[in-house]
């Protein structure tokens, strides 16, 4: 963005302002110069002169107009003061609530998850202190579960699994259910770390209590870890020497975050952080929609749809959207994506309507020769 | 309606009714084409960011040069009375020296204002770095600093000031928000809650020029609970000369409200009477602590609501997307924040004008 013409005219603000302050400064010594000097005055004389002397300064001051001095660089002062924030008026949006619609937030629930953000972050201080001033106690029940999965990672940090290994035991069949490997992960960077550190025995052993029930799933990477035995002590010369990359490390930590985070129901990213980019990205259109539709702030204010859409990057698109070929309405819940048995996909209320709403009556899919029947779609989810 | 003349493809803009082709560029100017270009617009909606440290600057700089206009005139005229008075020795030399340690003190104080005035310069020139650094490489950063000034900016709205400050010192952004411009307003705040206002008088009496020019009543306000308190401990003496004396320059505007008011003589506070109960209730004054929040914003150039309500509600709507909202309900808490969060309606995404255009792209199109 183009922010010299900015800087200048911030520059011109602040020369002037020194440019003024240093006026007064010199006025007011001037000044401070004229009584000193009177006075001296005043004391070498003997007799009644005092009067004379300050008359003469009185007319010594008018002569400086201390005040008409300081006008000339306060007058350009102030020019420069008034047009900046014109410039920035001009440069920027100047209200950028002009697209906000008056509906209240529900002040405890953004209380929530402001306090949840701060936990999700680590920030567990921060999110004490917040809970603790805005009064809202129940807030705290987010913290438990953060607190443990940075108490994970931190372990982690300094090269200590056992943590995440409890974890990943204690959750080991819903882990499962997920299809996650995190488990073996562990324990293979667990495995390594001991034939690194204790030799090959300790890491046999430990190979056969831990890594033995993931044979049946995983005997390839088994079978590679068993050949690492052979290469004790010079592990870094050997095919393998890609299992003691610390990438592991930081690699794991953040599918474990991951996983932790599935697992207690929450979103691996903040919704707050992800939900205002949205709203930065979002909001230059809102705005531009705004400054088209001024004058029918009425209809902006009552109006239930967005008449744009509101582009967004490929990060915060979340899931992909079907709308149906033929009706081109969006597939709902009560209105699902089917697919005909030819490969093509109508929403349900195509089908029912070009079937007649008879299920065994064979209709001609709309985009190939196919003939086919409701009863052999089926439903997709995306 | 307007959204079903929306053109299906730039081919038909020409024969389409101007204000949908409005819309449409519109729509087009923020498509997610270029990343800088996303960068240039999103950096467009930091004119509170930049705004507010020049407004506080701007003050400081008013006040100080008053300051010394004051002090050189009362010095000067001082002079001119010494002159016209016969003096003796003595009382001359005395009256001179005062002067000149006055004039000393003049001297020190703009000084400590240009200092200050330094300072708050040197604020604004941080803020303008800041955004010249914002780079499509540090992005993730930039971004996640925003996100904390936005919190700060909600905080200290709502009067969380601890943990505002908190929040700034741990990420070192304390030239990015404007902790002690809010302090000022903690003060007054803080005297309303506890049923003072002359805190807040002697904020308007400060900032008298602009609030007259943006037309604002919160002065009269304070007065009218002020007079209502009285009237509520039964002091109706002083009340009334109270209104005589406060109440009365505002009649030539606001006439009704000070009938209004004044009624309250007749009815006392334990009134049952609803129009005049209403005013002795202590909602009253919350009232005028929102008033004197929203008074406070506009003077320094800041959006009514708190940036992160704006920013919110602008990324609910953009988010809701009719048909995944429904899908993810069930799976993210995002999408739960996002109902629980509008009591009302935010905004949705329209139905029609997406999927024309994904119909576009994805007719015939085989999944299998």
């Amino acid at each position: 963005m183009e922010l010299n013409s900015i800087k200048d005219a911030f520059d011109r603000v602040t020369k002037k302002q020194k440019l003024s302050s240093s006026k007064s400064q010199e006025v007011i010594e001037r000044i401070c110069l004229e009584i000193e000097q009177a006075l001296s005055r005043i004391e070498l004389t003997s007799q009644l002169d005092q009067k004379s002397i300050l008359a003469e300064l009185k007319m010594k001051l008018k002569e400086i107009s201390p005040l008409g001095q300081l006008e000339g660089t306060q007058k350009e002062l102030n020019i420069a003061l008034s047009k900046y924030p014109k410039l920035l008026e001009k440069s920027f949006s100047p209200d950028i609530s002009k697209a906000h619609r008056n509906i209240d937030f529900d002040v405890h629930t953004v209380n929530h998850i402001i306090a949840g953000h701060f936990y999700r972050e680590g920030l567990f201080d921060l999110g004490d202190c917040f809970v603790d001033e805005a009064g809202e106690p129940e807030a705290a029940d987010k913290k438990s579960p953060f607190l443990e999965m940075y108490h994970i990672l931190e372990a982690m940090r300094s090269l200590d699994l056992e943590p995440a290994l409890t974890w990943a035991g204690v959750n080991h069949e819903k882990l499962e259910q997920n299809g996650s490997d995190i488990e073996l992960k562990l324990h293979r960077l667990q495995f390594m770390e001991i034939l690194q550190k204790s030799g090959r025995d300790e890491a046999l052993k430990y190979a056969r209590t831990f890594l033995a029930p993931f044979a049946s799933k995983h005997m390839a990477e088994i079978q590679k870890l068993m050949a690492c035995l052979l290469w004790a002590g010079r592990l870094d010369s050997s095919p393998y020497f890609e299992l003691l990359s610390p990438t592991h490390w930081d690699k794991l930590s953040e599918v474990l975050a991951r996983q932790f985070c599935n697992l207690i129901g929450q979103s691996y990213e903040s919704p707050l952080s992800v939900t205002i980019a949205a709203g930065v990205q979002g909001l230059p259109t809102l705005l531009k929609l705004m400054s088209v539709m001024t004058g029918k702030k009425q209809e902006w204010q009552s109006m239930k749809q967005l008449p744009v859409p509101v582009d967004l990057d490929r990060e915060f698109q979340f899931h992909s959207i079907f709308v149906c070929p033929v009706s081109r309405d969006q597939a709902s819940d009560e209105n699902p994506p089917m697919l005909l048995s030819c490969g093509h996909v109508l929403c349900k209320q195509s089908i029912t309507k070009l079937s007649k709403n008879n299920s065994t009556r064979p209709f001609k899919c709309p985009y190939c020769p196919f003939e086919v029947q409701v009863a052999q779609c089926r439903q997709l989810y995306f | 309606m307007e959204v079903e003349a929306l053109p299906n493809g730039n081919s038909a803009t020409a024969a389409a009714p101007p204000s949908a082709a409005l819309l449409e560029a519109a729509a087009a100017g923020t498509a997610p084409s270029s990343k800088l270009n996303q960068l240039t617009e999103s950096l467009k909606l930091e004119h509170q960011f930049l705004r507010v440290p020049f407004e506080h600057y701007k003050k400081t700089i008013r006040a100080n040069h008053r300051a010394v206009e004051k002090e050189m005139s009362a010095v000067i005229s001082c002079v001119s009375d010494a002159a016209d008075r016969d003096l003796s020795r003595d009382d001359a030399v005395q009256h001179l020296n005062s002067l000149v340690s006055r004039l000393q003190g003049l001297k020190r104080k703009l000084e400590e204002g240009s200092r200050s005035e330094c300072l708050q310069a040197q604020r604004c020139k941080a803020r303008l770095d800041h955004l010249e650094s914002a780079d499509t490489e540090n992005l993730t950063e930039w971004n996640s600093t925003r996100l904390k000034r936005i919190l700060v900016d909600y905080m200290l709205r709502m009067s969380y000031y601890g943990t505002a400050v908190k929040l700034a010192e741990s990420s070192n952004i304390q030239d990015l928000v404007d902790l002690d411009v809010f302090h000022e307003a903690k003060k007054v705040i803080d005297a309303l809650q506890n049923r003072e206002v002359a805190p807040a008088l002697g904020w308007c009496a400060e900032n008298k020029s602009r609030l007259k020019k943006s037309k604002s009543k919160f002065e009269f306000q304070l007065r009218l609970q002020e007079f209502i308190e009285l009237v509520r401990a039964e002091n109706n003496m002083r009340a009334i000369t109270y209104a005589r004396k406060y109440l009365a320059p505002w009649g030539s505007t606001h006439m009704k409200e000070l009938q209004h008011v004044m009624a309250t003589l007749a009815f006392r506070s334990n009134t049952e009477c609803t129009t005049y109960k209403a005013l002795f209730e202590p909602k009253q004054w919350d009232y005028l602590m929102d008033q004197f929040k929203q008074e406070f914003c506009k003077l320094y150039g800041m959006t009514l609501e708190p940036l992160l309500n704006i920013y919110l509600q602008a990324g609910l709507s953009a988010l809701k997307t009719p048909y995944p909202l429904c899908w993810l309900l069930k799976k993210w808490p995002r999408k739960t924040m996002a109902k629980s969060l509008a009591r009302g309606q935010v905004w949705s995404v329209s139905t029609r004008t997406w999927s024309r255009r994904i119909s576009r792209k994805s007719k015939c199109s085989r999944l299998i």
